[in-house]
């Protein structure tokens, strides 16, 4: 096949895959518009257009800017935490028994708690402001703890083995040998603790009354029966948290060898 | 040194491999092991290459800082490029003391024939360069004893022979004590000097062969 048909067909084929997705959304969207028009009450069920008007009016004004600005470090905040510490003890954990033994039931019973429970609590000790980045940390740390353990647990002992054999230095065994191994599982940690972040931010932004805040904006757009309005900041979430999603995955694969994710050559 | 295996005991569960088992390895020499599959072959380059106990008896004059080992796969990091495999093999410090060691490398890659794919990922090798490049990184190491447990097993039999001869004509250059496994009795015949004939479990030498 010459170079440029085979160029044309991955760039017509790449097309063909848009087009399918934008025909997909406007089919969600088209429903949305018909259940809006049948239920015929923008305080129920607003439609897509009134949403969109609503994100328009929001964008007048600087405070919206400044809410998601606050929320999106909220949100990164407590996920990059919850990554590096979960890398780091996560290392810490495969690599050492006794130490897995002592994580194991805190990181269980974080697990276990209900996230309600644990913005309650926070909230009791620390300033409101502060409470949807602990609580993002605390739900998503056993989630990357988790992952990097299994993925420590899951490096080719052949390899291990070879390295002992040549008296590779320790420091080159985790550089070079766990990290990458552990790489899939991490990227996968990241990419939960991202999708989880968002939801428990906001959700501990309404219950702590944290402001500035998307959280905030939602509960006040509740209780003003401003559904357009709740609409729309939801619409901002569900953005956002799709645009954070693209651009880390459009980072990591940027940043990825030529082995990265391979099955080892052993 | 030569390495020297005295009343040698090992058991799987309740199947006993080595039971009062005496051997002495010959220094500078490469000393064949045929036998049949599960005999018992790897578990000794195991227990001379310090990756698995013996239940007891002693096997002297190994130093375990210096020891090659070319498995039957070529264990080769697929995240890094060949040089980065190569590379270590070398202490971080003298690395960084102005490109060290990236002569050695050079030079071991082209003793190999490899002299133009450092810089390729493994994946990106056949079966019988990634091998190859197992074989590099043996020699490279700085080692008195080599291991080697049926590295050519999984080469078809021209790639086999060729090989065979590089290995051969790398050794001359840079003797070493070398305990190399196989069933394949044309491959012990090609490279050993001495071959040692392994009895099933529990392990006897059945036949000691000097050539």
């Amino acid at each position: 096949m010459k170079i440029s048909t085979f160029l044309e067909n991955s760039q017509q084929s790449r097309i063909k895959k848009v087009l399918g997705k934008i025909g997909v959304a406007f089919f969600w969207v088209l429903l949305w518009a018909l259940a809006a028009r049948w239920v015929n009450s923008p305080l129920v069920l607003p439609s897509p257009l009134k949403t969109l008007e609503g994100v328009v009016t929001l964008a007048g004004d600087f405070e919206f800017f400044v809410s998601i600005g606050v929320t999106l470090l909220r949100v990164f905040g407590g996920v990059f935490i919850s990554v590096a510490l979960g890398l780091v003890l996560g290392l810490a954990g495969g690599l050492n028994k006794p130490f897995y033994e002592i994580m194991n039931p805190f990181v269980s019973t974080i697990k276990s708690l209900p996230v309600v429970s644990v913005i309650i609590l926070i909230n009791l000790w620390i300033a409101s402001g502060l409470v949807p980045l602990v609580v993002t940390f605390l739900i998503c740390f056993p989630v990357t703890w988790t992952n990097v353990v299994q993925g420590v647990r899951s490096t080719d002992k052949k390899l291990l083995q070879m390295a002992k054999i040549y008296n590779v230095e320790q420091s080159k065994i985790i550089s070079d040998i766990y990290l990458p191994s552990v790489k899939p599982y991490a990227v996968s940690a990241l990419m939960n603790a991202i999708g989880l972040g968002w939801k428990v931010t906001v959700t501990a932004e309404v219950l702590a009354n944290a402001l500035p805040s998307i959280g905030m904006n939602l509960y006040y757009a509740k209780i003003y029966l401003e559904t357009d309005l709740l609409f729309s900041w939801t619409l901002i979430i569900v953005i956002c948290s799709l645009v954070i999603e693209k651009i880390t995955l459009y980072m990591i694969a940027r940043n990825n060898r030529k082995g990265d994710g391979q099955c080892p050559l052993s | 040194m030569s390495v020297i295996i005295s009343k040698l005991y090992k058991k799987y569960g309740d199947e006993i491999i080595f039971e009062d088992f005496n051997l002495v390895f010959e220094k500078n020499k490469i000393s064949g092991i045929l036998g049949p599959s599960g005999a018992g072959k790897t578990t000794l380059l195991n227990l001379c290459s310090g990756l698995e106990k013996p239940d007891s008896g002693t096997i002297e004059g190994i130093n375990p800082q210096s020891i090659s080992y070319i498995f039957q796969e070529p264990r080769l990091l697929p995240w890094r490029t060949v040089r980065e495999n190569l590379r270590l093999l070398f202490k971080e410090k003298s690395i960084r003391k102005a490109g060290a060691h990236e002569s050695d490398i050079d030079g071991m890659l082209k003793l190999v024939g490899l002299g133009s794919v450092g810089d390729l990922y493994p994946q990106e090798l056949s079966g019988g360069m990634r091998q190859r490049v197992a074989i590099a990184r043996a020699f490279l190491y700085p080692s008195e004893l080599l291991l080697m447990d049926e590295p050519f097993s999984s080469l078809d039999y021209s790639l086999k022979n060729r090989l065979i001869e590089d290995f051969l004509k790398i050794w001359e250059q840079d003797k070493r004590t070398v305990i190399f496994v196989s069933h394949n009795e044309d491959e012990i015949r090609q490279l050993a000097q001495v071959i040692f004939t392994f009895s099933d479990k529990p392990v006897q030498i059945l036949k000691k062969e000097t050539l």
